[in-house]
């Protein structure tokens, strides 16, 4: 191990822990009936109650208590959440957040507000005064029952493991014995005989009696760190229901030796047969399925630059495995060929795992702006609804962290500026509840993230009046709908009359534009007035390693990446002959093509036998025609540097087998190229 | 210009600069020993087709891609063949605040020297066939004027 703040721990485990608790709250607003949320939120609640007061964060724990409480009865199912109660409840987790990142700064007074709103929620008649009393002890659930409460009666068993965990019933009873004067007397009928009985398991059982005007939380605090570990039963112990302590130096020496643990500390006597008997069938508590269940899949957490580092070697390796295939294959010795080709399978699967290991699924990003449209839904008070999908879709770590701030503003603003209001919205005869749609999907080597709202899209008037306010296009210069659009992506450019704290201030889309940009990606902006407005962001699927086909255009060599690729043709003698028309015929289809050895103004002799390279980006074909397919090259990519920022068709480079540097071509804005010299073809023809 | 000569009279020793002496054409350059990585044998470079003129192609030192830069076209020299004598200096700019590995041409590098601020020279406005501000100061080096660039500008 090693030495790490275990306070660092716990605020990150609780930081996931949070996503969870959120995510269930909002699911719960929707489906309220649904049992298995509210006990996926109190399951989290659990455990950043347990871990928080294990790592020392005693504010977090205590207040989580009282919250815990508080909800109890939303959990035995005996109200309903509401949208207010999930309110309540999401800035009762925000505190909670807040006790744990910057406890110095957090007040008190916060969280007795919450927990005295939660408690008006969950028993208007009896529960604020009880919730602001006291921030620490909660309020005590009195049994209405005319019989006067003494104290509780337990009965409880460990799993056979809890000693391996670490845990000493023992001491648990010592905590027992703290709140009032305990009777405990162990039940010794699980042990089994001597050559069946595992020294390390335990077989006890307890049976006690306790004394106290305690209430139920108190004792569920004893065994707050092995409640899953355990089955419990409580009941309230009345007057003269069970025997009162006996006082030590009468007790008789136990006749049975528990063999596990070895010395019974606290004072036992024979069971009372009468209430172990009434007591009802042991239940295993429904709140807190054994944890085990959840841990289908082992997982090992590693920091995030560890992952780099080790992209970073595979790259490396990537690169000289490609040089040794290279020598290998000039050569003769067959031995070595068939290393190579060794290598060149474990290096590719190695290069896979690794790459693997990096992807992450969109659906952790997404789940974090459930809350945001809650909350401006709210503030805004135009109620939206929010649908997600495609939440599996894998991107590359580094790049869901880079699309957080994005999506935000563009969800902003779909809210903010694309949903109207509700009276708006029933004027021109829709529902009044707006709707948002988040969705990833595959296509290609991209991964499309769009976001789609069923407001009154884009305005292009007014777009363009602005942009001509500011100067960006002549008055009466024509410009199609789509160039309009694109002002939207200016820096400092804002349509909206009135700017609101959320969104018009003009700073977004441009950095929006620029972040997605960044990663090699593009953003797409189509409108329906009156209907709808979608904004699609088009991310290459990794950031590190691809495949390619290497290509050769006059002397230089260029990567295509493979995923883009489609077919290879030949090109023919009658499309090599018409220079004046730049279409391919494939099966039928008009494919428009575009000569590399122009774009990149190759020195030397064309080939004589041109091939083509037809790639696509999700719907749109375009063929690229070459000297010379050389094959198969595993890219690593290396970003081009600042002084080349102003080339736009290639996305980066990578070094070939031999040493040297070799171009990646960048198929989108190759295929946005094809088309422009089409249309301008098309045009000049018509 | 002046506050480019305060910043490096402080980060050395009060008038002496370690400088790496290069030739270019007929003229003598010096490069802040400090922002040099490497000197290498030249190697071909990969052309960029829509590259700036003076960033023609990109190159593999050590694994890693880096721009060549070919200072000749920068200041409107001729662009003579490698020779026998020819290297790439690697060199560490700052291009919007993030430092940058750059392969630099040189038809011969000299040496390793120290040069004296005391002999610093006006940069004359006339006589000199390329921009100003691509030039921090002109000094004295053995009876002979060398520059000293200003590459942040010249490859910005």
């Amino acid at each position: 191990m090693t030495t790490i703040d275990p306070a660092a721990v716990f605020r990150q485990e609780a930081a996931e822990l949070f996503e969870v608790l959120e995510a269930a709250l909002l699911d719960l607003g929707q489906n309220p009936d649904d049992r298995e949320l509210v006990d996926s939120a109190f399951r989290a609640l659990h455990t950043i109650k347990g871990s928080g007061a294990m790592f020392g964060f005693d504010k977090v724990a205590s207040f989580t208590h009282e919250f815990e409480t508080a909800f109890e009865r939303v959990r035995k199912g005996e109200i309903k959440p509401t949208q207010d109660l999930v309110s309540v409840a999401l800035a009762a987790k925000d505190y909670i957040r807040a006790l744990i990142e910057t406890p110095d700064e957090t007040d008190t007074i916060i969280g007795d507000a919450i927990l005295a709103d939660l408690s008006r929620f969950v028993s208007p008649a009896e529960a604020v005064e009880a919730a602001v009393s006291s921030p620490v002890s909660s309020p005590a659930s009195t049994p209405m029952s005319e019989r006067r409460q003494v104290g509780w009666h337990l009965r409880f068993e460990f799993d056979a493991q809890i000693l391996r965990n670490g845990s000493n019933p023992l001491d648990l009873l010592d905590d027992l014995s703290k709140l009032g004067s305990c009777f405990a007397t162990p039940l010794t009928d699980g042990i089994p005989f001597l050559d069946e009985l595992v020294p390390e398991d335990c077989y006890l059982k307890w049976d006690v009696s306790l004394h106290s005007d305690c209430d139920k939380a108190a004792i569920d605090d004893v065994f707050m760190f092995v409640v899953d570990e355990m089955q419990l039963v409580l009941e309230p112990l009345f007057e003269g229901e069970a025997p009162q302590p006996v006082p030590m130096l009468d007790l008789p020496e136990v006749s049975i030796v528990p063999p596990e643990p070895p010395q019974v500390a606290e004072p036992t006597t024979p069971a009372p047969q009468p209430a172990a008997a009434a007591a009802p069938a042991v239940e295993r508590r429904s709140g807190e399925p054994r944890r085990a269940d959840d841990r289908g899949i082992a997982t090992v957490r590693v920091q995030a630059e560890r992952l780099d580092e080790l992209m970073d070697r595979v790259g490396e390796l990537v690169i000289a495995q490609a040089r040794l295939s290279q020598l290998a294959a000039s050569g003769n010795d067959i031995s070595i060929k068939l290393i190579a080709e060794e290598i060149e399978r474990l290096a590719s699967s190695l290069r896979d795992t690794t790459m693997g290991a990096r992807m992450v699924p969109i659906g952790s990003l997404f789940g974090r702006f459930r809350r945001l449209v809650h909350d401006l839904s709210r503030d805004l008070s135009k109620p939206v609804e929010f649908v997600t999908s495609g939440e599996d879709t894998e991107l590359d770590k580094t790049m869901i962290e880079c699309l957080a701030d994005p999506l935000v503003h563009l969800i902003r603003n779909a809210i903010d500026h694309g949903i109207e209001p509700p009276a708006a919205r029933a004027a021109a005869g829709k529902p009044e509840q707006g709707r948002i749609e988040l969705a990833a999907v595959h296509a290609g080597a991209q991964v499309l993230v769009t976001v789609k709202d069923n407001g009154g899209g884009l305005n292009t008037a007014r777009i363009r009046a602005k942009a001509e306010e500011q100067g960006l296009i002549a008055p009466g210069a024509s410009a199609t709908d789509q160039e309009i659009h694109q002002f939207l992506f200016h820096p400092g450019f804002s349509t909206a009359q009135t700017i609101s704290a959320l969104s018009g201030r003009g700073v977004g889309m441009d950095v929006v534009k620029r972040t997605i940009e960044n990663m090699r990606g593009s953003i797409d902006l189509s409108t329906v007035t009156g209907e709808s407005t979608t904004i699609t962001l088009r991310l290459p699927l990794t950031l590190a390693i691809i495949e390619g086909l290497l290509i050769r255009v006059g002397s230089g060599r260029y990567i295509i990446p493979l995923s883009a690729v489609e077919e290879c043709v030949e090109l023919t003698a009658e499309d090599e002959r018409s220079r004046s028309r730049n279409f391919l015929n494939v099966r039928g289809n008009l494919v428009p093509f575009l000569r590399l050895r122009d774009v990149f103004d190759a020195d030397g002799e064309p080939d004589q036998h041109q091939k083509t390279i037809i790639i696509s980006t999700g719907e749109t074909r375009v063929g690229l025609v070459a000297d010379q397919i050389i094959g198969n090259h595993q890219t690593v990519i290396k970003s081009l540097s600042k002084l080349h920022s102003n080339v736009t068709i290639f996305s980066g480079a990578t070094i070939l087998g031999d040493g040297t540097a070799a171009l990646i071509l960048d198929v989108v804005q190759l295929v946005a190229l094809a088309q422009a010299q089409a249309e301008k073809q098309m045009s000049e023809a018509a | 210009m002046n506050s480019d000569r305060v910043r490096s009279a402080a980060d050395g020793d009060a008038d002496a600069m370690q400088v790496v002496m290069i030739g270019l054409g007929d003229e003598k350059f010096a490069l802040d020993a400090g922002t040099v990585r490497e000197i290498i044998d030249p190697i071909p470079a990969t052309k960029v087709a829509g590259a700036k003129a003076f960033v023609p192609g990109v190159i593999n030192v050590r694994g890693n891609v880096i721009p060549f830069a070919d200072l000749r076209i920068r200041f409107g020299m001729p662009v003579l063949s490698h020779t026998a004598d020819s290297r790439i200096v690697v060199i560490e700019v700052r291009i919007d605040n993030e430092p940058v590995l750059v392969g630099v041409s040189a038809d011969r590098v000299y040496e390793v020297t120290e040069i004296s601020r005391t002999d610093v020279q006006q940069t004359p406005r006339v006589g000199m066939h390329w921009r100003p501000e691509y030039i921090r100061f002109i000094t004295k080096w053995r009876d002979e004027f060398v520059v000293v660039p200003n590459m942040e500008r010249i490859l910005n």
